[in-house]
């Protein structure tokens, strides 16, 4: 019986062995200028402002669009991060802050032009921040927490200056417009593309760029990948000269494990979103750049809906935070790798300043948390749910299953639920999960910001629906407190309130962990969590 | 017995009308379906870091959400035959436009795939049947348990860590074609077709290198239910009256397997290739996402994971469409291998 082979199976092998020989050496000098940036996500809008956007639009508009002014960066234990207080000139040359901080005055650069040529005015300045004030879009409600509420703010002077008024002196207006979403449109070729239902060409915006911004896109395939090429007459950087690479390519791989292998085999340069353990792996071998730098702007907590029994009374909180294993959670959802936010001492039993997030001088102390308990007259302990999203099980699932164990010490049983993404973010909106875990991200981490955002109201990012009104009012004053020490005064008492509250429990800033090609450089941290692809170069 | 092409056709033609109550079917327990599964597709998609009432209420109105579930139902019934299957949040594109570039990718694949099953299935099976209980026979048996209980994403993980991250014989995981190559005109979707149309063979070849990991990943996955059908079938065909009269009146040795035996053995053969292909264009959601392979099944995973309606209503009807002509085409075959057969 001869007529049998494994003909078939042993062609496949051939021709994968062929692949040796097939690999294309003609793309090696167009290589070192092209970026080749790898993520989980995907890009699918080019205008950030439509509903939906995820990260990777945030970033691509960063690089495709210029805004008047953008964030500085300032190095935070020898990793570059972007700097809120340092605000430099990107559309505009240069900019002035009236003395009673009501009249903000933007001076566009003379040379700068849209990627069709044509010059950059105030006039499309003017548009551009209209709409985003005035279009149904995100940027509107952004714009907000700077006060910057309507288009008649926003007025011509001549071709070249244009002035911002303000109700009140709001020192999250100027942060405000170098942010994501006031990006500066060319208005004349998007209001040919505008209709009566659509006067701020959102539909066409979605899928085209009119911008000034440092790259062109090239191709833009939804869920797939996006290439941009340089715009050779961009000279808003810092060095005043285009970016450095001709081409970047930002490509959606979804597996993380074959983000990592494509990142160690020189396949990809740059990837941002992998898990711990890989990242650990990929350190310790040694052959790549790996920068981790703490999410400065982001936390993850265990939140307590503090409207509902038990986690209304605030001894049932302060029971859950004595009880929680951080150590252990820690190493178990992160490998250590970010910011403790607790474990802290505070010698007075005060807030050792008034930034927000903070340390908390909370440990695992059973038998603390066992008198909480018993103050709070539930001796026996009672019995909730955990929730987190499948989003992010990953970190989620072995701090759930460590924080079933550790509360059930002190008679308090748990039902770990996990919910898929939509249906979790539901339930948190319609205020009904009693217990689970979250993570939280400002683009402005001002201390008010955050409690105005995510300690008031009944909103949905007021995860703990804690209703205290003296809390509310300090944080609403202190927006627009123009005095550093009293601002500084206003953050202390609010920590503190924090601690003594226990509305939810900050447990850590997670990094940040970019993995890249050795050659790379010049990698920030930037607030939207992305990669600025005007930032890094090749050596 | 039915003669002629035009016969069949009208016979074909008469059966895809036929199935239209059951597609009709599909669509309105797919749409009932989506709106009772817990979670608000608004509430997700307002997920920014600051999406407040408005936006939600903005998305709700944008997805048509607002309405009351029967009329969303008339519209979205009146949208499909206007031929128009809405509109994906994720991708912001039409869901449409989404599927049709997507599919050639999942329908290159699985073909692929399916090829690549046969050509190793059949001839496993026959051997195995040629020689039942033999060391041959336990081998293929061994080789199928282990295709079909290894899942597919492990296999992918191991063929690209083997030949992608050990050996490096493999180009990089990701998606259809390398990212430097530039693609040709569109005339099929099928790249491995498109290169050749445009005479472009290195790219031809830079195609065919990204699909050989995930198609035999996926081949290895369906090559046990194909081998031991075959066998089976193998079996009872061998020990036929036919078979063995032909046999005794001293046939060659090829002629009596291939054209005897195999020949009649090949109807389950077929029937079962019909359903794993159909099977295989919806499960090979891991192989998508382990290759990065922009095809429907992922899409649609994507899809389902946030509450994203209408790709997910595509999706299904796409495949309810799908199936029902699988099962057309398999009639066909059979007709074509076995005359006596034909479809009605």
């Amino acid at each position: 019986m001869r007529f049998v082979s494994f003909r078939p199976a042993s062609s496949v092998l051939a021709a994968t062995a062929l692949l040796l020989i097939a690999t294309a050496p003609s793309q090696a000098q167009t290589r070192a200028e092209t970026l080749r940036y790898v993520t989980g996500a995907s890009v699918n809008t080019l205008d950030p402002n439509i509903p939906g956007s995820t990260r990777e639009s945030f970033a691509l508009s960063m690089s495709t669009y210029d805004r008047l002014v953008a964030f500085g960066r300032k190095q935070l234990n020898g990793k570059w991060v972007f700097d809120l207080d340092k605000i430099t000139g990107e559309l505009a040359e240069s900019y002035d802050v009236s003395p009673n901080g009501l009249k903000l005055t933007f001076r566009l650069r003379k040379d700068a032009k849209f990627q069709d040529g044509s010059p950059v005015t105030a006039e499309d300045v003017k548009w551009s921040l209209d709409r985003c004030v005035t279009a149904p879009i995100l940027g509107k409600a952004q714009l907000l927490t700077g006060s910057l509420t309507s288009a008649d703010q926003f007025k011509v002077i001549d071709p070249l200056t244009i002035e911002v008024t303000l109700p009140k002196p709001d020192k999250l207006a100027l942060p405000n417009l170098a942010t994501v979403y006031p990006m500066i449109i060319n208005s004349k070729v998007a209001k040919e593309h505008a209709t009566a239902d659509d006067p701020w060409a959102t539909a066409w915006l979605k899928e085209h760029t009119a911008g000034s911004g440092a790259y062109v896109i090239e191709t833009f395939k939804p869920g797939e990948q996006v290439i941009v090429k340089r715009n050779e007459a961009w000279n808003r950087g810092s060095p005043d000269k285009p970016a450095f690479f001709k081409r970047v390519i930002i490509q959606s791989v979804p597996e993380p494990a074959t983000r990592a292998n494509l990142v160690e085999r020189g396949d990809a340069d740059l990837v941002v979103d992998l898990q711990a353990s890989d990242v650990q792996s990929l350190e310790s071998k040694g052959k790549l750049k790996v920068i981790s730098t703490p999410q400065y702007n982001s936390i993850t907590f265990v939140s307590m809906n503090n409207q509902i029994p038990p986690f209304d009374n605030v001894n049932v909180r302060r029971a859950v935070a004595f009880a929680l294993p951080y150590d252990d959670m820690f190493k178990a959802a992160l490998f250590g790798r970010g910011a403790p936010l607790f474990g802290a001492s505070w010698p007075d039993g005060k807030p050792l300043n008034g930034i927000y997030p903070f340390q908390q001088p909370v440990k695992i102390d059973l038998d603390k948390a066992r008198e909480y308990l018993k103050a709070a007259g539930l001796p026996e302990g009672f019995s909730t749910t955990f929730s987190f999203n499948v989003g992010q099980a990953s970190t989620a699932e072995p701090m759930a299953a460590l924080v079933k164990e550790s509360l059930g010490k002190i008679g308090i049983k748990v039902d770990i639920q996990k919910l898929p993404d939509a249906q979790m973010s539901t339930q948190i909106n319609e205020k009904k999960l009693p217990f689970y875990t979250e993570g939280i991200v400002a683009w402005l981490p001002s201390t008010d910001y955050f409690y105005r955002n995510f300690y008031t109201g009944n909103q949905r990012w007021n995860y703990s629906s804690i209703n205290n009104a003296e809390l509310a009012a300090i944080a609403q004053e202190a927006r627009f407190e123009p005095d550093k020490a009293k601002y500084e005064e206003a953050g202390r008492k609010l920590n503190a309130m924090h601690f003594d509250l226990m509305p939810q429990i900050m447990l850590w800033q997670p990094n940040q962990d970019a993995v890249m090609a050795s050659s790379i450089e010049g990698y920030t941290y930037e607030f939207h969590r992305q990669v600025d692809y005007r930032d890094v170069s090749r050596k | 017995m039915r003669t002629g092409l035009g016969a069949t056709m009208v016979r074909a033609g008469g059966r895809l009308l036929s199935s239209l109550p059951a597609l009709f079917g599909v669509l309105v327990f797919t749409f009932l379906l989506m709106r009772v599964l817990p979670g608000d597709p608004a509430v997700f998609f307002a997920s920014g870091p600051n999406a407040g009432k408005e936006e939600i209420e903005q998305i709700r109105k944008q997805m048509g959400l607002d309405k009351s579930v029967p009329e969303q139902l008339v519209f979205y019934l009146s949208d499909i035959g206007r031929g128009n299957l809405g509109r994906s949040m994720m991708t912001g594109q039409p869901v449409l436009k989404d599927l049709r570039e997507r599919l050639p990718a999942s329908l290159e694949l699985t073909f692929t795939a399916l090829l690549i099953a046969l050509i190793a299935a059949v001839p496993l099976g026959v051997l195995a049947a040629l020689r039942p209980g033999s060391v041959v026979d336990h081998g293929v048996r061994l080789f199928c348990a282990l295709g079909v209980c290894v899942p597919t994403f492990v296999s992918g993980l191991l063929l690209i860590y083997v030949f992608y991250y050990l050996l490096g014989l493999a180009p990089d995981p990701t998606g259809r074609i390398d990212v430097f190559t530039s693609l040709p005109p569109q005339h099929t979707g099928f790249l491995s077709i498109d290169f050749v149309l445009a005479g472009d063979f290195e790219g031809w070849w830079a195609a065919c290198k990204q699909l050989i990991l995930p198609a035999v990943s996926m081949a290895l996955f369906v090559i046990a239910p194909l081998a031991r059908i075959t066998r089976a079938s193998m079996l009872v065909s061998l020990g036929s009256d036919f078979v063995r009269t032909a046999r005794s009146v001293g046939l060659s040795w090829r002629k009596v397997v291939v054209t005897y035996a195999l020949r009649n053995a090949i109807l389950p053969v077929i029937t079962i290739a019909g359903i794993v292909f159909s099977t295989m264009l919806g499960a090979n959601v891991l192989v998508e996402k382990v290759f990065s392979w922009p095809g429907v099944a992922s899409y649609a995973l994507d899809a389902l994971l946030s509450s994203d309606y209408a790709p997910v209503q595509g999706f299904v009807l796409l495949m309810a469409s799908l199936f029902v002509l699988v099962n057309l085409v398999v009639d066909i075959c059979y007709g074509i291998a076995d005359p006596r057969v034909s479809i009605g």
